[in-house]
């Protein structure tokens, strides 16, 4: 199963330079757990990605203020992409292989979709229900 | 189980069998029609979708005139009627959506969204077809009833996001404005209906044990 079959193409964004707090706010607004960082720069490689994973561990657990802080001190970059027509398996292995819960869909140099764990467990219950190889 | 067994011994419950796996195959056609114009702005193609919601309706009425000419004991029949009539719906609300397809341009902000539930809606009625089959094999259905609901709920986000994006485009005229509206409502609602069906195929399914 393609990824573009099942991935989401809700993309919230924010700018590196912006407060951590508005990043925040964002996440809670739209009840998402990452926004994409916009980094100066036009292609894919400017992109990076900030998870409430890391601003509970890097900011708030270690009792940084947010509104002190940049996006761009906290968020991960380079982005990890995967093409839209790779299969759910393979960015499975990536997922597995590098340890992060979701990676970007891509198409000439343009993000497009991500896909988290859950939208892999989807995919492999679906091959399962329609009686396909999910190994 | 039950339904295999039986089917297997009389020829009017084979035949009622046999038309509702018309019927859901010829809703799996619909669906894939419907996403094709859709994807290639095929007026022509989007006209078709009323024919085969003739047609479906057509194989609707055979089906629930067999069942009461006698195929299946009487407290089974409601049942499969109203699974039939689910399916029904779904064809009516395709041929609603299609015609307000016809009705406005599809602003190229919602376009995509648009494609993939289209796209989605031919997943979720195979999806059907899957379970029906699996029912008449006898195996359980709560995989297949469960990858429905995935689909569901994916279709579900979806429609948020469309709403959401529909917003900000600027309408000018009331009626296609509403026509654009009740084409996303429908859109999306396909979804639900054949989420509808397929948990009625499970009590179908759970009552004939």
């Amino acid at each position: 199963m393609k990824l573009q079959e099942f991935m989401t193409t809700k993309i919230e964004l924010v700018d590196a330079e912006a407060y951590l707090y508005d990043a925040i706010e964002k996440m809670v607004d739209r009840r998402i757990r990452s926004l994409v960082v916009r980094f100066p720069g036009k292609n894919v490689h400017s992109y990076g990605v900030i998870t409430a994973r890391d601003i509970v561990f890097k900011v708030l657990a270690k009792g940084g203020n947010p509104k002190n802080i940049r996006i761009s001190d906290v968020a991960s970059k380079p982005l990890a992409c995967i093409d839209k027509d790779a299969d759910f398996r393979e960015a499975a292995k990536i997922m597995e292989d590098t340890n992060i819960a979701r990676i970007f869909v891509c198409e000439e140099e343009k993000i497009v979709g991500v896909v988290s764990l859950i939208d892999i467990m989807d995919a492999a219950l679906i091959m399962r229900a329609r009686g396909e190889d999910v190994s | 189980m039950f339904l295999k067994k039986i089917f297997s011994q009389d020829n009017k419950e084979q035949k009622v069998i046999e038309g509702i796996r018309r019927h859901i195959k010829l809703l799996c056609t619909v669906c894939d029609t419907f996403k094709t114009a859709f994807e290639n702005h095929d007026l022509k193609l989007m006209r078709e979708v009323f024919d085969i919601e003739r047609e479906g309706d057509s194989i609707r009425r055979e089906i629930i005139s067999d069942i009461y000419q006698g195929a299946f004991l009487p407290y089974i029949r409601p049942d499969l009627c109203v699974f039939v009539e689910l399916v029904d719906r779904v064809f009516d609300l395709i041929e609603d959506t299609a015609f307000r397809y016809l009705d406005v341009e599809i602003p190229e902000e919602i376009k995509g969204e648009c494609c993939r539930v289209a796209f989605l809606n031919t997943r979720i009625s195979e999806m059907l077809l899957i379970t029906f089959e699996a029912m008449l094999k006898g195996d359980d259905l709560r995989e297949k009833t469960l990858a429905v609901r995935i689909y569901e709920k994916k279709i579900d986000d979806i429609k948020f996001v469309l709403i959401k994006n529909v917003h900000k485009i600027p309408i000018s005229d009331f009626w296609q404005g509403k026509s654009l509206s009740e084409l996303i409502s429908g859109l999306t609602a396909i979804s639900d209906i054949i989420e509808d069906a397929s948990d009625h195929l499970q009590i179908i399914n759970v009552s004939m044990r």
